[in-house]
């Protein structure tokens, strides 16, 4: 167990700094970073003395160095817009990002009732309203929700803000209602298809002949049995998606003006902020790795039968 | 007697003899299928013929029309040089946008640009995808490893966050963002592949074909690839409407399809300032979108059914237990 973590630590390491080096390269071979730093209008003077300010002009290999030797030491440098240490303006942004995250998690996480509920009776009415009604939310571009939402319950009812942000406390509640419902639907929808499918694929195996032949009521045998086995394909998808939504719903942070990793990377590259935007991919990556790592330990917790070598 | 009627059918008229196969009866069987498969050809029918069926041109601009709810119609000035202006009574189904356009046939025009990069982005990845993937499969070795140690990076990396990547790196435009899909989402074409030919290059097939002296390329060609068809056009199909998602996700960011060439994205964009005003010009293009993703999706489900040979067998059983059910009551 010790010595899959330890590889397993490493693989993942060794793909956050995959991660980075295909950053560095498409930045500096692919483009041009200078280019990627001024607009359009800029002369070749300022092109020129940018490039001496910031190192450019000093072969690759000694920029790969220094790029990879500031990451161990997590420092990316100021902003180039607002003149403050990047890392922190990242890490400011963290909680906003989780808090959404957490809130969107939870709502897509009632799929999985719907899911249990559609393969009590494979084919039947319920399955058929659940099978196409997870297809259509999946369908659905959140971006688009989210101005639905905007423009039924905010403009059309009055009920909630439209956008914004007041601090995570008891008083910012109303602002992150609805940018959670217009994250969570292609989530519900998958978790109430995956939730369907593995159970009613459970259903057919022999076990559950046995445990219903012993007298076992149905509910019994789809709750303690059923539902048991299939929770690790579930566990699986919701560590998965939960892993999505810690690196920072961008579109729908957006249009919600909320605070949060996904909005500042759009900021960022908008306005070519190259430290931002490099501490915002790092952040990312390591936030999935994290996550995945997470969820890994509870498979062993959930499935005694896996043991990782 | 009846059933040498219905096979002398079969055998003198092909139509007859398509319809009768149990496939093609299941599919008419099944209405979610049919209507969706339906609603997909009329789009693309759309997209296709807009420049002779749009009602109008996409780009002319009638100021003085700007905003006109759906079903309503206006006078159109068609010629301004004399006076007083010819004009025309021209009726809008969809309406019009904050320029006077049309509507209707702004939504087949972008529907074109929609569907190209959901299609084109699908070749692009896939094509990709499969190249990588047969030569981790069939060469193994070194190949495999570095190749599949590049999925493992790339899978890591959030779909969003990579297509911004490029675009911030190379610049929005229209090869740009085909660009954006192949790099994005190869990898899961790539993983298939792989697992097809690893089991294919043990198979005796395979091996015979060797020993009578087959060169890589042909196995490759005539041998491994007509097998992975079927796993890789399903996967394909339901790849495109997320492909047209994440193209109107950008596009809606500004970092995808640029004005003056619009998408159903570009045009959810433009619309969100009037939103309060001209709720048709959001509401249109994002039902366009949606409606179409989930008829995608919903023929890419009974297709993957079909193709798996088990699940078809389940699938044609179930169908006609119900048809019976329906004939008995």
């Amino acid at each position: 167990m010790r010595a899959y973590m330890i590889r397993r630590l490493g693989h993942s390491i060794f793909i956050i700094l995959g991660i980075m080096a295909l950053l560095f390269f498409a930045i500096n071979v692919l483009g041009d970073p200078v280019q990627l730093l001024v607009d359009e209008e800029a002369t070749q003077e300022m092109i020129d003395s940018l490039r001496a300010k910031y190192g450019f002009d000093r072969p690759l290999y000694v920029r790969l160095g220094e790029f990879y030797k500031n990451l161990a030491v997590l420092d990316f440098g100021k902003s180039i817009r607002h003149r403050i240490d990047a890392g922190g303006m990242v890490l400011d942004r963290i909680p906003n990002t989780f808090a959404l995250g957490l809130v969107a998690w939870g709502l897509g996480s009632l799929g999985i009732p719907l899911g249990i509920l559609a393969a009590r009776r494979p084919r039947g009415i319920v399955d058929r309203i659940v099978n196409v009604m997870s297809f259509a939310i999946i369908s659905i571009p959140d971006f688009w929700l989210a101005l639905m939402l905007i423009l039924l319950v905010s403009v059309q009812m009055g009920l909630l803000p439209t956008s914004g942000h007041d601090g995570l406390g008891p008083g910012g509640w109303k602002y992150i209602i609805l940018p959670a419902i217009a994250l969570c639907p292609r989530v519900l929808g998958r978790n109430a298809q995956i939730t369907r499918a593995t159970m009613i694929e459970e259903l057919g195996k022999q076990y559950v002949s046995t445990a219903r032949a012993k007298g076992l009521g149905e509910n019994t045998v789809l709750y303690t049995h059923v539902l048991k086995n299939a929770s690790i394909a579930i566990v699986t998808l919701l560590g998965a998606e939960l892993a999505g939504f810690m690196n920072g719903a961008t579109v729908v942070e957006v249009i919600f003006r909320w605070p949060g990793l996904g909005q500042l990377l759009i900021e960022a590259i908008n306005y070519r902020d190259l430290p931002v935007v490099t501490a915002a991919v790092f952040t990312i990556a390591l936030i999935v790795m994290i996550t995945n790592l997470i969820v890994d330990l509870i498979y062993t917790w959930l499935d005694p039968r896996i043991v990782y070598k | 007697m009846t059933n040498q009627t219905a096979t002398l059918d079969k055998r003198t008229n092909p139509v007859a003899s398509v319809l009768q196969r149990p496939l093609v009866q299941a599919f008419f069987n099944d209405p979610i299928t049919y209507i969706s498969a339906a609603f997909v050809i009329i789009v693309v029918l759309g997209a296709i013929f807009a420049p002779i069926a749009s009602p109008h041109d996409p780009k002319e601009q009638q100021l003085p029309l700007r905003h006109l709810p759906p079903f309503s119609s206006g006078e159109a000035v068609v010629d301004n040089t004399v006076k007083p202006y010819v004009t025309e009574t021209r009726f809008y189904i969809f309406g019009t946008d904050h320029l006077g356009r049309d509507y209707l046939s702004r939504l087949m025009w972008g529907g074109r640009i929609s569907l190209a990069v959901g299609v084109l982005g699908v070749l692009c990845s896939s094509s990709l995808g499969i190249f990588l993937g047969l030569a981790a499969g069939y060469f193994r070795g070194v190949v495999d490893d570095i190749i599949m140690r590049a999925v493992d990076v790339f899978m890591a990396v959030p779909l969003l966050l990579l297509a911004l990547m490029v675009i911030y790196i190379l610049g929005a435009s229209f090869i740009n963002i085909l660009i954006v899909f192949a790099v994005a989402r190869w990898m899961i074409y790539c993983r298939v592949t792989r697992g097809v030919v690893l089991s294919l290059r043990e198979q005796t097939f395979i091996e015979s074909a060797r020993a009578i002296g087959c060169s890589d390329r042909r196995i490759i060609v005539r041998h491994v690839l007509p097998n992975l068809l079927t796993p890789l056009m399903t996967l394909a199909t339901l790849d495109v409407p997320g492909t047209i998602l994440t193209e109107s996700t950008l596009s809606f960011l500004g970092f995808g399809i640029q004005p003056p060439e619009s998408s159903w994205g570009l045009m959810l964009a433009s619309g969100r300032e009037y939103i309060q005003t001209a709720w048709w010009i959001v509401v249109i293009p994002g039902l366009a979108i949606f409606l179409t993703a989930l008829s995608f999706n919903l023929f890419g489900v009974w297709m993957r059914a079909v193709s798996d040979p088990l699940q078809r067998w389940r699938w044609l059983k179930a169908t006609r237990e119900a048809k019976e059910a329906g004939v008995s009551t």
